[in-house]
């Protein structure tokens, strides 16, 4: 679908108040403030209150609804698709040849300056709302309640594909001999549970394009760059709405 | 008379000119420019170096072989030190590829010379062809 481009310079600024109060204290709990509504609600500005909402920051990492809370960083533009960490994470995870838990997008622009090749390591987001597991009938694929991991149980999994086609992401691949659908659980099976402290994917990967970390811990990586206000972070596909805990950024 | 020996003089000097204006031209048309394009594999999949890019902004062979890179294509990265660490250091691609160097640092735009797995199977691949 082609969206229209949005000059939101140009929009017509319309006041706060037309959106609920309860949806306006939904933005405060996440730390920001409405600030401008535009195009009859569909198109908000928002500035954080973080300082302001929140005592302290501890206050505001308790907001975290797991913990640990696991996420990933990824340093977009240090990634080199030499792709030791999908070897990694095929050998430590059993993953066939045909599928994947995680992979490198690449992008091209010959136009660019300089440097006109990109490539986006891409996996599971781990969802807090996952649209994978919402979909599921037989709840084999499940939010775990302590980490946030989205996990599989395979014995579960009828094969219906369900989560396959309701996956944002397509970081699901269904696997022909557990004949269940499988999917990255930041190594929760093969590492986290015995007691390694990172993914093999970050562990591995020789640029530190991935860094893994517990985001309700405000002395991580992970939570230091993500609420640090001069770094620009995204996450992908946000129109989806699953609240993914991916997040990227560069430089 | 001697006016005539003088013209035909220049005539034949022109001539030769441009026989070798010619010839110089004949050359670097057909001239493949260094050893083409260089992938390497190791210690990461996969690096590009680029005769043709370098060779176009003037440089000639010996501002980097034989001192810095042998001409045996791919020696270098039989070698333990050939990794982003020794480019820091000022080796291999490092000698010009740094900070205060003649272009731009090892550490920034990691994809210009990284081309990874794909590029280095889309090489292959047309290398078949």
């Amino acid at each position: 679908m082609l969206l229209k481009k949005i000059n939101i310079e140009a929009m017509k600024r319309e006041d706060a108040e037309i959106i609920p109060p309860l949806e306006r204290r939904d933005f405060l709990k996440l730390g920001l403030l409405i600030t401008g509504v535009f195009a009859g609600g569909s198109i908000l500005s928002a500035t954080s209150i973080v300082g302001k909402a929140f005592a302290s920051t501890r206050e505001f990492t308790e907001q975290y609804p797991y913990k640990p809370h696991y996420s990933m960083l990824v340093h977009q533009d240090r990634c080199i698709d030499c792709e030791v960490c999908t070897t990694v994470c095929a050998k430590t995870n059993n993953v066939p040849t045909y599928g994947y838990r995680t992979r490198i997008l690449e992008r091209e622009d010959r136009k660019a300056v300089d440097r006109s090749r990109e490539f986006i390591p891409v996996l599971c987001n781990q969802c807090n709302t996952p649209p994978c597991v919402i979909g599921c009938p037989t709840k084999a694929t499940y939010k775990s309640a302590t980490t946030g991991i989205v996990m599989m149980e395979s014995k579960k999994c009828i094969g219906c594909k369900t989560c396959m086609a309701a996956c944002p992401y397509n970081a699901r691949y269904f696997n022909e001999e557990t004949r269940a659908v499988d999917k990255c659980d930041f190594c929760f099976n093969s590492r986290l549970s015995r007691g390694e402290k990172l993914t093999a994917c970050a562990e591995a990967c020789p640029a530190k394009a991935r860094i893994f970390g517990d985001l309700s811990d405000s002395g991580s990586e992970v939570f230091r760059t993500v609420h640090n206000m001069e770094k620009t972070v995204w996450v992908l596909r946000p129109e989806a709405g699953a609240k993914p805990n991916v997040f990227y950024t560069k430089g | 008379m001697r006016m005539k020996q003088v013209s035909g003089l220049m005539i034949m000097l022109a001539v030769a000119a441009m026989m070798t204006v010619y010839e110089g031209r004949g050359v670097a048309e057909d001239e493949v420019v260094g050893g083409g394009e260089i992938i390497y594999s190791k210690p990461v999949k996969a690096v590009l170096f680029s005769h043709k890019s370098h060779a176009a902004m003037g440089l000639d062979c010996n501002a980097c072989h034989e001192k810095i890179f042998p001409m045996e294509a791919l020696s270098v990265q039989k070698k333990a030190d050939f990794n982003m660490k020794g480019l820091y250091d000022k080796k291999y691609c490092g000698s010009c590829h740094a900070k205060d160097g003649m272009a731009f640092a090892s550490d920034t735009q990691c994809a210009r010379c990284h081309i990874g797995t794909k590029g280095f199977n889309k090489a292959s691949k047309q290398a078949k062809k």
